[in-house]
């Protein structure tokens, strides 16, 4: 798999390469800004890009405009954008964009060696990724009528996994759960939250951030 | 020369009794009309004496006093004409021609007193120059007997005969005093053209007689030229009209001075309308009317800026001397208070501005005052701006070199650590792998902290996402639950955004920390004015909002014209209002 990294930081973005490499991951270009990431986009589309949100020349919106761009104009290249900061905001403006294969995350989580190439993966796949502190901050968030108080332990880890972008199978793998308890964990947690069932992983992610962020 | 002017006043008392003694003495010997001529002559001699010295006293510096006594002294001269001598008669005719001489002098020059212009030296010397060589001449040429005074005695120097240019040299004569009237009246009406308003208030009852005058003797010369002579009905008539409007001419000067007189009078209505205490404004008006100047202009003192300002405190540039403006400063014990800056012309009458000052100087003084809380309060109300610019510029700062720096720095660390970890062979040291795993923990938690920090010195996705993204995630953040009811969608000027968002965050703070609430409300509308900002909770209330957390925000507020209003009865929860008007 080919992906491309850009991020005006030299060393990290060296790190970052090294690591993918370490995961099995071909790293095809890295580049200081976002003109060039879209050049090198145009002429020879990866499996993913790996984007910092600041970069030249204004550090404010770059990452995430080229992000957009590139959902907009190759659906085919997953986004994989990383942030310093916990902004919700931002990341549920990208997954509102496309259809999944996009994915936020903050640039700390790199440190996890699996964790980012899991990442990359799975928006390469077509897949939406959360970062779980973002998750847990809008999980966490003080509600005055708290529904999700209402959920099981269990459920509110499965609600969590969910507003990650996790497939019901990797949330199976991850609490070491049969797919048909997840299903009904999955149930349950919707029915409590009175919210209607999702025909897909993106838009059930969608309608799970949208709930938690009301 | 204390006795000049008494002596004067005597020596023109005394030529007028010589005269009125020779008509008394004349008795049936001359002519009735000739008698009454020379009592009008008498009045004219006094009356210009009497309000010539009276003017000089009142202005020594302006020549028009000694002037006017110079002409009611020349004056007593043709009263010489009853000394039934040729000796006498012939002193007349050779001074015949003075009183006018100096009479057309003083026109040409009043009310300055002196020559200004070219023309008014040109005049007075050609005035001069041809009056008296022309009567000698006529003297000389002209045996007056045979021409217009069978009766009277012989001139010592007079041929006898009729010299064959008589006639012509005298009709010269009168023609060039046609001429030189005609100059006058050209001189009199010009000055009157370009006189300011104030000046012309004092100028004219004495260019009306001036002018009325001027005809008159042009009318009388211009006859006497072409008739030669003219019928003595006629004739004497034009006399007595000529002297009668002469002798109204100090009448007319003292009418003049009575009208500035009258104007200090009117101050009193000035003193009534500054009851009022009027705007800056209609004080200006007040001035203008009460000094008879529209141009009048008030510049107040700042000692502060050691500048002269108006009343929309902007700087006032003080006119030069001797550039038709002039200026009075008001004083108030010897320090400056204000100026006066106001036509020429009114240095004339400095009682009447000195009169108008000293009525209006205590609203002055006022106005003056206000005019420099103003400035002053402009002056701390930019200030308080820049150093409210300043501290969001710094936040910003700091927060840009905390990402690009520490928190980089630190990111690129945990990256370092975790392919150093990566790379323990699984199952080999287990030890390396629990301290590496250990530092990376500890380095997570430093990241966070460090993004918190952060994040509280300025929200990035305040200027990345604007107003309502920045509000959703202080809400998200809140640690008791907190909605966004309203926020703007669309960008507004950055240091609205980040005053808006300081008094969402510090409303917020407090309603968590000494509020006790369980909910809060945060909106932020666009009004007319511009942006409202409300937080409301359901605590406790009773908010202290001199509080130094309030008191701030009140400031920041008010750094850009705006309002902060706290809300907070006891029991009732706090509502916390900020109005920011987008215009600044």
């Amino acid at each position: 798999m080919r992906v491309m990294i850009a991020d005006d930081a030299v060393l990290f973005r060296e790190g970052l390469a090294r690591v993918l490499l370490a995961g099995g991951i071909e790293v095809a270009a890295q580049v200081g800004d976002a003109e060039q990431l879209l050049a090198r986009v145009r002429a020879d589309p990866p499996a993913a890009v790996v984007v910092d949100i600041h970069m030249p020349p204004t550090h404010t919106r770059e990452g995430l405009e080229a992000a957009q761009r590139i959902r907009a104009d190759h659906p085919q290249v997953g986004v994989l954008v990383l942030s310093q900061y916990v902004e919700p905001h931002h990341a549920v403006q990208l997954l509102q964009d496309g259809a999944g294969g996009v994915g936020y995350l903050l640039k700390d989580r790199v440190a996890d060696v699996n964790e980012v190439v899991d990442a990359v993966r799975r928006v390469a796949a077509g897949g939406s990724v959360i970062d779980p502190e973002v998750v847990a901050q809008l999980v966490g968030r003080r509600r005055t009528r708290d529904p999700i108080q209402e959920l099981t332990e269990r459920e509110r880890q499965v609600l969590a996994l969910m507003a990650e972008g996790r497939s019901n199978q990797a949330i199976g793998e991850r609490l070491f759960l049969s797919p048909k308890t997840v299903e009904a964990h999955v149930h349950s947690i919707f029915t409590r939250l009175d919210l209607r069932a999702a025909p897909d992983d993106h838009r059930r992610i969608l309608a799970v951030l949208a709930f938690l962020r009301a | 020369m204390r006795w000049l002017r008494p002596a004067l006043a005597l020596a023109a008392l005394a030529a007028g009794l010589v005269n009125l003694t020779l008509i008394a003495r004349a008795g049936d010997a001359q002519p009735r009309s000739l008698l009454y001529l020379v009592i009008a002559i008498v009045g004219v001699s006094w009356s210009f004496v009497a309000v010539g010295l009276v003017a000089w006293s009142r202005r020594p510096d302006n020549h028009t006093g000694a002037l006017m006594v110079a002409v009611g002294l020349a004056y007593a001269l043709p009263g010489l004409r009853l000394v039934h001598s040729p000796a006498g008669y012939t002193l007349y005719l050779l001074t015949a021609t003075l009183p006018s001489a100096v009479l057309a002098h003083l026109i040409a020059v009043f009310p300055d007193g002196r020559a200004t212009s070219r023309l008014q030296r040109v005049f007075i010397v050609a005035n001069y120059a041809t009056t008296v060589p022309l009567a000698f001449a006529q003297l000389l040429l002209v045996d007056p007997r045979r021409l217009r005074c069978p009766e009277c005695p012989p001139d010592l120097l007079g041929t006898g005969g009729q010299h064959p240019f008589g006639e012509a040299v005298m009709a010269v004569s009168d023609l060039w005093d046609v001429v030189l009237a005609g100059l006058l009246l050209w001189i009199v009406v010009s000055r009157w053209r370009r006189a300011p308003a104030p000046r012309r208030r004092g100028l004219a009852p004495v260019v009306q007689v001036a002018v009325v005058l001027l005809v008159l003797f042009g009318v009388r010369q211009a006859l006497r030229a072409v008739l030669s002579p003219p019928p003595p009905w006629l004739d004497g008539a034009l006399d007595l009209a000529v002297l009668t409007t002469l002798m109204l001419w100090p009448l007319a000067f003292l009418a003049g001075l009575a009208r500035s007189r009258l104007d200090r009078l009117a101050v009193g209505d000035l003193a009534i309308e500054l009851e009022q205490a009027p705007s800056p404004d209609r004080l200006q008006q007040a001035l203008a009317r009460a000094l008879h100047d529209p141009t009048v202009q008030l510049a107040y003192w700042l000692p502060g800026q050691q500048a002269f300002v108006d009343e929309a405190a902007r700087p006032v540039e003080l006119p030069p001397a001797g550039g038709g403006r002039s200026v009075t400063i008001l004083r108030h014990d010897g320090d400056t208070v204000a100026a006066l800056v106001h036509d020429a012309a009114l240095d004339d009458e400095p009682e009447l501005v000195q009169a108008v000052a000293a009525t209006a100087r205590l609203t002055i003084e006022n106005q003056r005052l206000q005019a420099e809380v103003r400035a002053q309060l402009e002056e701390v109300r930019a200030s308080r701006a820049r150093i409210v610019e300043f501290g969001d510029a710094e936040r910003r700062r700091v927060e840009r070199n905390l990402h690009d720096g520490a928190q980089q720095r630190l990111v690129n660390l945990s990256l370092a650590l975790g392919i150093a970890r990566s790379q323990v062979p699984a199952g080999a040291d287990g030890e390396l792998a629990a301290a590496l795993d250990e530092a990376a923990e500890e380095l997570r938690l430093a990241i966070a902290e460090l993004r918190e920090l952060a994040r509280g010195i300025y929200p990035v996705i305040l200027s990345e996402a604007g107003l309502g993204p920045a509000l959703a995630s202080l809400a998200e953040r809140s640690p008791i639950p907190a909605t966004v009811a309203a926020a703007p969608a669309d960008r507004l000027p950055a240091k609205i955004e980040e005053t808006a968002y300081y008094v969402a965050s510090e409303a917020l703070a407090n309603a968590a920390k000494h509020a006790r609430a369980t909910a809060v409300t945060i909106s932020a509308r666009r009004c007319d004015r511009g942006l409202e900002v409300e937080v409301g909770d359901d605590g406790v209330g009773g908010a202290n909002p001199d509080g130094s957390g309030l008191r701030g925000l009140a400031d920041r507020v008010a750094a850009l014209d705006g309002h902060l209003r706290v809300d907070s009865p006891t029991g009732r929860g706090t509502r916390i209002t900020a109005e920011l008007p987008c215009g600044s």
